[in-house]
């Protein structure tokens, strides 16, 4: 747990991974190209001293995920955000099963969310509803600029999207997580757009849409749809680590979102390993607006604002009830192993 | 032309254009470039740093220039890169003492097609055989964007100035004084209330608002100078909404060129390492 003066923050990372680009997965040059995409994020936003080294990066284990996480990070809890990637890795990057393992091992820390892709058809539906059945998912990730044999991507206001969406409104998975922004190959104008967020959003408001990177290089159409669409949120990631080397910008970033969204619609995540959280969220947590930003945008990175956009906003979409999850922190494997269930311990919220 | 300082040979001079007796100096190239822009960021090829070389031909009036660029990442969007390199190859060739130019993406994922397209005058989705959507529909709509972060740039010079709201989405073309090929430290004189007061605003804010309006066919001889970002006349009550919105624009450009420059950084350090490595395996041998 983070703590701001004198406040407990309850932090949920609404958006990790847990990869195997491995030379060993990897199935083509897409692959392999892939990965050095994300090193070079890896590398442009995060602090020299605390840069992977390319074959730290390509595949991570368990243990240094959690350590990373819970032990040296301030994250009370993790979402696991699958990206399959079946056309670039044998085995896949980050797949459902896969990341149900440690929500298995750890299952107060991790959720695990599922995912699909239209193209799939009937076999893709069943797919989702061994999902739901398996594992209980609340919520899946979409990556819509996803290869499939010939078809370079798929759009969330497509027909067959929409019966995937029907669906899961069907089975109660709420929580829509779009991958919008920076894309693996975009040859056409839709791979950066977010427009179908929109009509999507609309067709199904019983659902929520968190559209992924707040749709950087797409921020001013993400917040105008997110100002007329109560169901849409913003994920952080890829924003966040800006607060590292570019802070004007994050603080900007961070004015707008609250301006066009407020405070209940943004959702902290780290992308992990994109970005680690041990030493992102204490950045996130103590940025600031400059005089000029509070002035335009009349708001403030309060610790009230920030204890929603850290943990609350994600804890209000899957459900969890903090002050009853701490209890159930308090002596589980993780704060055994890290020595953390004094923090979780209810005297410590008292002021 | 802008403030970079052409590298290399002797800078070009304005007043005296290269003529087609003689091979024009890297100088005059880098000025045609510098007015090539990468679009979604809305800012030059040049002062971005993606120009790595530029090669002239040494034979007088038959003038080749072969330009070499680099993006910030081997992942850039074929679509930007296919803009940008066709701009390039036209803003040379439109130099006097330049019959051909040529243009080298180095680097990319893709630059062997957008290489081998741009220099042999193939269309766009013959170069790429999976490529979907409409090439002029990508220009024209991060054009559209660019003019809303201008005219945004613009709004807020002439607010600086002391226009109000009321004024401002009233003005028209007519009310705007400039030298078109001034220097740009000179400034636009911009006449409100019925011509009672006149305003100093940097020359540039107006001037490049103007042009980008222009190219994407908003019609400012009949209607209002400055439009929604749907292109109508702003009502003046609508305009904070507006305003607002343009800010959100600029603000979503100057976020995604903070990561393009990021990237770009950290590649090019990626790539400094990796010569220094190769090289200390040379020693070692």
């Amino acid at each position: 747990m983070y703590r701001q003066r004198g406040e407990d923050v309850f932090v949920v990372d609404a958006h990790v991974h847990h990869w195997d680009a491995s030379e060993e997965n990897t199935k083509n040059d897409g692959g392999e190209q892939f990965i050095r995409c994300f090193y070079d994020y890896h590398t442009g936003f995060t602090p020299d001293d605390r840069e992977w080294t390319l074959e730290e990066y390509r595949k991570y284990s368990a243990d240094r995920m959690v350590e990373d996480l819970f032990g040296n990070g301030a994250v009370d809890m993790a979402i696991f955000q699958p990206t399959h990637l079946h056309e670039f890795y044998k085995e896949g990057f980050n797949t459902v099963d896969d990341n149900a393992e440690l929500v298995d091992q750890y299952p107060e820390r991790f959720i695990v969310n599922g995912r699909f892709d239209p193209r799939d058809g009937e076999a893709g539906k069943e797919e989702l509803e061994r999902q739901k059945e398996e594992y209980d998912v609340d919520g899946v990730k979409l990556y819509t600029a996803e290869w499939k044999g010939d078809s370079k991507g798929w759009r969330l206001d497509d027909e067959e999207t929409f019966e995937f969406l029907e669906k899961c409104s069907d089975l109660g998975v709420e929580n829509i997580h779009a991958h919008k922004g920076p894309t693996i190959r975009p040859l056409n104008r839709d791979a950066f757009d977010v427009a179908d967020v929109d009509d999507a959003a609309t067709s199904f408001p019983e659902l929520n849409f968190i559209v992924e990177h707040v749709g950087l290089p797409r921020l001013d159409d993400f917040c105008w749809i997110g100002a007329q669409e109560p169901n849409v949120y913003g994920g952080l990631a890829v924003a966040a680590p800006m607060v590292q080397n570019r802070p004007r910008k994050f603080g900007e970033i961070m004015g707008e979102l609250l301006y066009w969204l407020g405070e209940d619609r943004i959702l902290f995540g780290s992308d992990y390993a994109l970005w680690n959280p041990d030493w992102l969220v204490e950045l996130v947590m103590e940025a600031e607006l400059t005089p000029a930003q509070r002035d335009e945008y009349g708001v403030e990175l309060t610790t009230e604002v920030m204890k929603k956009v850290m943990g609350e906003n994600a804890a209000g979409l899957y459900d969890i009830d903090i002050e009853e999850k701490k209890k159930a922190l308090q002596s589980d494997a993780i704060s055994e192993q890290f020595g953390l269930g004094d923090d979780y311990a209810a005297d410590a919220t008292a002021d | 032309m802008s403030g970079v300082s052409p590298t290399g040979d002797a800078p070009s001079d304005a007043t005296s254009p290269p003529t087609s007796a003689v091979t024009p100096r890297r100088g005059a190239v880098l000025n045609a470039l510098d007015d090539v822009t990468d679009p979604e960021l809305d800012r030059s090829i040049v002062e971005l740093d993606y120009i790595t070389d530029i090669d002239l031909d040494d034979v007088p009036c038959d003038g080749g220039a072969t330009v070499h660029l680099s993006l910030p990442t081997a992942w850039c969007s074929p679509a930007f890169a296919w803009l940008m390199m066709t701009d390039a190859r036209a803003a040379v060739e439109s130099l006097p003492g330049i019959r051909r130019a040529r243009v080298v993406l180095e680097d990319h994922v893709h630059e062997s097609e957008l290489t081998d397209g741009i220099n042999n005058d193939r269309p766009f989705d013959e170069a790429f055989d999976d490529a979907d959507g409409d090439l002029d529909a990508v220009r024209q709509e991060l054009d559209e964007k660019a003019r809303i972060v201008r005219q945004h740039r613009a709004l807020d010079a002439l607010l600086d100035a002391g226009a109000t709201p009321g004024q401002l989405v009233s003005l028209t073309t007519d009310d705007v004084r400039f030298d078109p090929d001034g220097p740009k430290s000179e400034r636009a004189i911009v006449s409100v209330a019925d011509g009672a007061v006149r305003l100093c605003v940097p020359r540039d804010s107006v001037v490049d608002y103007v042009e980008k309006a222009e190219s994407v066919g908003v019609d400012l001889d009949s209607g209002p100078l400055f439009r929604t970002p749907e292109g109508d006349p702003i009502p003046v009550d609508d305009f904070d909404l507006v305003r607002r919105r343009g800010r959100l624009a600029s603000v979503n450009m100057r976020g995604q060129g903070g990561v393009c420059a990021q990237l770009h950084e950290s590649r090019k350090l990626h790539e400094s390492r990796k010569r220094q490595r190769s090289r200390e395996a040379e020693s070692a041998d």
